[in-house]
């Protein structure tokens, strides 16, 4: 066997030029995969950070009713003993801290116009202990110690829609949890724009206090816990679980990837880009190999003769066949997998930044990751190719006639 | 068939029965061979002499069971390779018969040793057991200080020393030798005479070559000439003559 492996190894050298030119070629297809597989992976840590720090946290408890039905009331299926629970979050390992929130709706109105709000409540200073700030456009975020009026940040559509500026007023109404109407005072401290016009046509937010106090509840919908890493939410999640089961309510926790909707279908569409990559280079690889590996065969027609006439079993010869182009796929692979990091590590020092993307402003620097599965993945993909490749030629080579093939010139 | 009765009294290494090989030619057929008998005994040193297109090569071809004829039939050692299916038939040649090509034929990427060593791995011999018989073929045809070089390392003479090694090294019942000396100057190819002669006359090994090449004509001690594919002189030559005759049968011209 080891002889066998020698001579398919010094076979894929036998002709340089040609086997550079594979190398080359099976190479660049492993390296372009790990850059643009690269580029997405680091896409997705983006969108995946951002998604997170923008509010959602690693993980979100809830009651379990508030999925399981529409609340008959406002905060009906909010979580009641709400700082017993984050307490007992808080003091699990890996956790930064827990911000309680409460989602809710209403109207608001300048005194001459109306509107609809999807509203939040949050503790200003639990928000900014977990890292998550509002993108404000103008002002600033909210003031839990603020002694005046009752102070809310709205969307740069809403501020449009109500013609209102950062010191405006505004009054918001909604329904509490008893059925009443109750409205208050607001004032306007600062303008987000969060890039998306959906969000910022209905966007507002208060501090919890002023939402309890209108909602006329100490409830609140969730509590969002932040981790110290993402990668621990699977294990915090577990020791999560069996700590909540011994509350009063029934409370379920949810990871940030139930909920990022927006995240796994941005995801989901990329990894689907990708793949269609995955599969054009697979067939690149494949259909100019069989042409390189055919060109092998015809080239050493009379060699492999002699080796049947030497009682070599054909199937040698067709593993032998595979057996060299397999070898070339791991040397491309190795090759495309050094070059592939190597332009990686170049691109992310090199401050190459592209085009905004839609939503934002902001202009997105061109970063690689380097990504173990992404290299092992692309490797096996050539190898694979370049083993099926053989398949034709290596059929074709053993089945020559012998006196034919040693009489080929 | 009465000749071929009269033969299988003595021993048969190799006994050609009534074959006959035509190949297709656009939409008719050439007669390469056409109705070849002939027999030989163990040990012999046999020519088999032609012009150029007479079917030596296609008569070399059958005896080593790398072509099949057309109708007739070839005789192994008392073996009927009409019978054998693919399988056999390539075990047959790896374990009975060695090539030596006009060409060389020696693979490229290997060196001299690791060429002459190639029968055995496809035998599955243990590598202790390849490294010696190896070392002792190598030294038979005297390389023994270019077994590590490559064939173009090699000089055509060695290149050729090297492949009789290889056709030898497994210790087969029959050397087929095709031209072995068309691609050698005058030196190399005495030395190659000498060689495949030597072994002929020191391991008794059965030699079968097809030639122009007077110098080896006149180390024969038989020489078959085919004319369009069929036999038309076989006879002992002054060389067995001088040597007694090994066969102990005088094979009188058949034609």
């Amino acid at each position: 066997m080891g002889k066998f492996l020698l001579l398919a190894f010094r076979n894929v050298f036998r002709n340089r030029r040609r086997t550079i030119m594979t190398l080359i070629m099976v190479g660049g297809g492993v390296a372009g995969l790990l850059l643009v597989g690269g580029f997405f992976a680091r896409m997705f840590w983006g969108l995946r950070e951002s998604t997170i720090n923008d509010g959602l946290g690693h993980i979100q408890i809830f009651t379990a009713e508030h999925f399981n039905r529409e609340e008959k009331h406002v905060l009906d299926t909010g979580i009641e003993n709400w700082r017993q629970v984050a307490a007992s979050v808080s003091r699990g390992g890996h956790v930064r801290g827990v911000a309680p929130r409460i989602e809710f709706n209403g109207m608001l109105s300048n005194g001459i116009k109306s509107g609809v709000f999807m509203g939040s409540a949050v503790d200003p200073v639990a928000e900014e202990s977990l890292g998550f700030s509002p993108r404000l456009s103008t002002g600033r975020d909210l003031d839990t110690n603020s002694r005046g009026e009752v102070e809310a940040l709205i969307g740069v559509g809403v501020a449009r829609s109500m013609s209102v500026r950062v010191g405006d007023g505004l009054t918001i109404l909604a329904v509490t949890a008893d059925g009443a109407l109750n409205g208050i005072d607001v004032q306007i401290v600062g303008i987000v724009n969060t890039g998306y016009k959906e969000v910022d046509d209905r966007y507002l937010r208060i501090t919890l206090p002023a939402a309890q106090r209108l909602l006329q509840s100490d409830r609140v919908t969730n509590l969002v816990v932040g981790l110290d890493k993402t990668e621990n939410t699977d294990m915090v999640a577990a020791q999560l679980a069996p700590r909540l089961n011994g509350m009063a309510q029934q409370l379920v926790l949810k990871k940030w990837i139930d909920l990022a909707t927006y995240y796994k279908q941005v995801r989901s569409l990329f990894s689907t880009i990708f793949v269609f990559l995955g599969v054009i280079v697979f067939f690149m690889v494949l259909m100019s190999s069989v042409n390189t590996l055919l060109m092998t065969m015809f080239e050493r027609t009379r060699e492999i003769g002699t080796m049947l006439a030497m009682g070599t079993p054909r199937s040698w010869i067709m593993a032998l066949f595979v057996l060299e182009a397999t070898l070339l796929g791991v040397m491309g692979a190795i090759v495309g997998v050094v070059g592939g990091n190597l332009l990686g590590a170049l691109l992310n020092v090199s401050g190459i930044h592209l085009p905004p993307p839609p939503g934002t402003t902001v202009p997105m620097a061109f970063k690689v990751l380097h990504v173990p599965s992404l290299m092992i993945g692309s490797s096996i993909l050539v190898i694979v190719s370049l083993a099926l490749a053989a398949i034709l030629p290596a059929i074709r080579a053993s089945r020559l006639q012998i006196a034919e093939a040693l009489a080929h010139v | 068939m009465n000749d071929l009765a009269e033969m299988d009294r003595i021993p048969q290494l190799v006994c050609v029965d009534a074959v006959t090989r035509r190949f297709p030619l656009d939409h008719s057929f050439v007669s390469a061979l056409d109705n070849v008998t002939m027999c030989v005994e163990p040990g012999e040193f046999l020519a088999i002499a032609g012009p150029s297109g007479s079917g030596k090569s296609t008569l070399l071809n059958l005896i080593g069971c790398i072509d099949k004829p057309t109708s007739g039939r070839i005789v192994i050692e008392g073996v009927d390779t009409s019978t054998l299916n693919a399988t056999r038939m390539t075990a047959l040649r790896r374990e009975k018969i060695g090539f030596v090509f006009q060409t060389f034929n020696l693979i490229p990427v290997f060196t001299a040793a690791e060429n002459v060593e190639f029968p055995l791995l496809v035998q599955g011999l243990s590598s202790g057991e390849r490294r010696e018989r190896v070392a002792a073929a190598l030294e038979s045809v005297g390389l023994s200080t270019r077994a590590n070089h490559r064939p173009d390392l090699l000089s055509g003479g060695e290149r050729q020393r090297v492949a009789v090694a290889r056709a030898i090294v497994h210790r087969p019942a029959l050397v087929l030798a095709d031209e072995p000396t068309a691609n050698l100057d005058t030196r190399n190819a005495t030395q190659l005479i000498d060689l495949m002669h030597d072994l002929n006359r020191r391991i008794g090994l059965t030699f079968i070559f097809s030639t122009h090449d007077q110098r080896l004509l006149e180390h024969t001690d038989r020489i078959v000439r085919l004319t369009d594919g069929q036999i038309v002189s076989d006879t002992l030559t002054a060389e067995s003559a001088n040597e007694g005759a090994s066969h102990g049968q005088v094979l009188a011209s058949r034609v």
